[in-house]
Formats: C-alpha cells, sequence, structure tokens
C-alpha cells in the first residue's frame, strides 16, 4: 500500500494498519511522527547490543503521554469547575467497597450484545467504534466469584491483549479479595460492575445516575473506578 | 473521560470514590474535577500494572486505599512514582 506519510501514521488509527495502542499517532504532526519512529529505530538498534529493551518501552510510553495531550484549541465541553468530595463515612476496614471499571468486561452468557450482534468478537468492536461512541453503554453486573474462564472483556477502544492475559490488569479483583482478606477493607462487594468505555459522553453522563442508584443497592461505602 | 461522570455521580450522591487513571489521561481527571485521582505510570490499557504483576497490583489499589483515607478535598491527585515493570506472561 502506497501514500503520504500522513496516510501511514492516521492508518493505525482504525485503518488499514489499526493498532489501538498506536491510534494516537492520527493526531500527532507528521514531523513528531517521523521523530516517534526514528528514535524508536535508534533504540532497537541500541537493544540488539545491550538487551535492554526498556528504552523502547519508555519512549512508547512517553510518546503516548504527547498523543493524549490535549488541544488548547479545541477544548473539551466535559469540564468542570466543581469537584464533588464527601469523607470516608467510617474506616475503611469497616467498609464494604465496591468496583467499576471501564474496561468492558462481563459474564460469559450475559453478553449485552451491542446493536443485537450475537458474540461480537474484539475486531468487530473495533471495527464499529464509531457506533459505540454514538451508544448508551450498558452496565455489567459480574459477580466477584465469577471463574476466571468466564470472565469475558470486549472494548474498542483499547487494546485488550494484556487484559485477556489477565484481567487485573484493568479490573482488580484478585487484589481487592486479597485486601479484604488481609482486611485492608471490610469487605469487597458481592457483585462487581464494568461497562465498555468508548462511549457517548453525554449518554454516560444521562445514564450515570441510575448506575449509581442501582450500585448503591448493594449498600457500598466506598467506590473504586477503574477506567482504561 | 466515561468514568469522570461516573464517580462525580458517586460523590455528589454521598459515596467516596478513588478513580485511577493513566498517565496519558491524567489531564482528563484534572479538567473533570474527578474526587480524587490516583495516576499510575503505565501504558494506556495496563492501569494496574502488567499482566501478572500482582505486586503492583496491590502497591496501586493500596495507594489508592490510601488516598481515600487522606484526601480533604475533591480534586486531590497523586500520581505514584514507579515507572511501568513489563510483564513476563504469554
Amino acid at each position: 500500500m502506497t501514500g503520504s506519510f500522513e496516510d501511514f501514521r492516521t492508518s493505525f488509527s482504525y485503518g488499514s494498519r489499526s493498532d489501538i495502542s498506536f491510534k494516537f499517532l492520527k493526531s500527532m504532526s507528521d514531523e513528531d511522527a517521523a521523530g516517534f519512529f526514528q528514535q524508536l529505530l535508534i533504540e532497537v538498534g541500541a537493544a540488539y547490543d545491550t538487551g535492554d529493551v526498556s528504552q523502547i518501552l519508555e519512549l512508547a510510553y512517553q510518546t503516548q503521554i504527547s498523543g493524549y495531550e490535549p488541544d488548547p484549541e479545541h477544548p473539551s465541553r466535559w469540564s468542570y469547575e466543581d469537584r464533588p468530595f464527601v469523607k470516608l463515612p467510617k474506616p475503611l476496614n469497616e467498609s464494604r467497597v465496591g468496583l467499576l471499571t471501564s474496561s468492558g468486561h462481563f459474564v460469559a452468557g450475559a453478553d449485552p450484545e451491542p446493536f443485537g450482534v450475537e458474540n461480537m468478537t474484539q475486531s468487530e468492536a473495533e471495527g464499529r467504534i464509531g457506533e459505540f461512541l454514538r451508544e448508551t453503554p450498558v452496565l455489567s453486573s459480574i459477580p466477584r466469584n465469577t471463574p476466571r474462564d468466564q470472565l469475558v472483556v470486549r472494548h474498542g477502544g483499547y487494546d485488550t491483549r494484556s487484559v485477556v492475559l489477565d484481567f487485573n490488569v484493568s479490573f482488580p479483583r484478585d487484589a481487592l479479595v486479597a485486601a479484604e482478606e488481609a482486611g485492608r477493607i471490610g469487605e469487597l462487594d458481592e457483585t462487581l460492575y464494568s461497562f465498555p468505555g468508548a462511549t457517548a459522553q453525554g449518554r454516560v453522563k444521562k445514564v450515570a445516575p441510575a448506575w449509581v442508584e442501582q450500585i448503591s443497592g448493594d449498600s457500598i461505602d466506598v467506590m473504586l473506578l477503574v477506567p482504561v | 473521560m466515561s468514568v469522570g461522570h461516573v464517580a462525580r455521580e458517586f460523590e455528589s450522591r454521598g459515596i467516596p470514590t478513588v478513580s485511577v487513571y493513566v498517565r496519558s489521561f491524567r489531564h482528563v481527571a484534572e479538567r473533570m474535577g474527578v474526587p480524587r485521582t490516583l495516576v499510575t505510570r503505565h501504558p494506556m490499557g495496563r492501569t494496574m500494572g502488567a499482566p501478572g504483576d500482582t505486586a503492583r497490583h496491590s502497591v496501586v489499589l493500596e495507594a489508592a486505599f490510601a488516598l481515600l483515607e487522606s484526601a480533604v478535598a475533591g480534586g486531590a491527585l497523586l500520581e505514584l512514582e514507579e515507572q511501568f515493570k513489563p510483564g513476563s506472561m504469554r
């Protein structure tokens, strides 16, 4: 495939070279993206001799941060001046803790079936990201004792390979259970929650009160929230 | 951004929250007025740490709990110094 350098770097964002760990290349300038690739190759060359890949990973990490820097010419409409805040009602070791993540987990057999599609794959979700970004997300309830092989993830907005290997990367159930066993928290809620966070922001804001009411029904005292 | 809306809603209804963001989205938490934010220096999609790195997952969780306990006002934010440690799972 031929084309301009701009075509090349934008193709990583749901295009012919789609790789959502690097979709931010689309929003970079040609010059900055070219600098990234050049430095990447330099670091690969160095790693041949040292066996140390840490600088490659650091370059990718720092470039990702740069790629998501806000554009001052296009401020987000989702900015607030107020800072809601309440104190802990009681010590953590007496508290029931809830978990909500935007990782897109659900239990096998309880697929939210976005757009009415049965068994939508991760690849299909990535291909339909434009539709997800206009849709109201579905909140999935996940019993805390769900077996590992019954916990499914699908999310068109991020690279799910790591979370497929270990759900705890973005759905930290095991660490929470360990905190409960150690007495650091009173207890972990019986039901945990997740939704695919690549969604219409206005719609998630609208549905948030109903979600909070639903989750509050578990008599939780504090919430741990994990976006991806 | 999605979690920011929900965090604000929980807090406005009297339920304290702590949210864990990766560094790339620190500015999102800041501008949305997320009540308490723990930032990890991890790549996007690996908020708690690498697959199989249970030690890091626990460090992040404990830091989140500590922030829950120590914050005195909305918008509290702490960035963990630990750099991402690659996983070894295949």
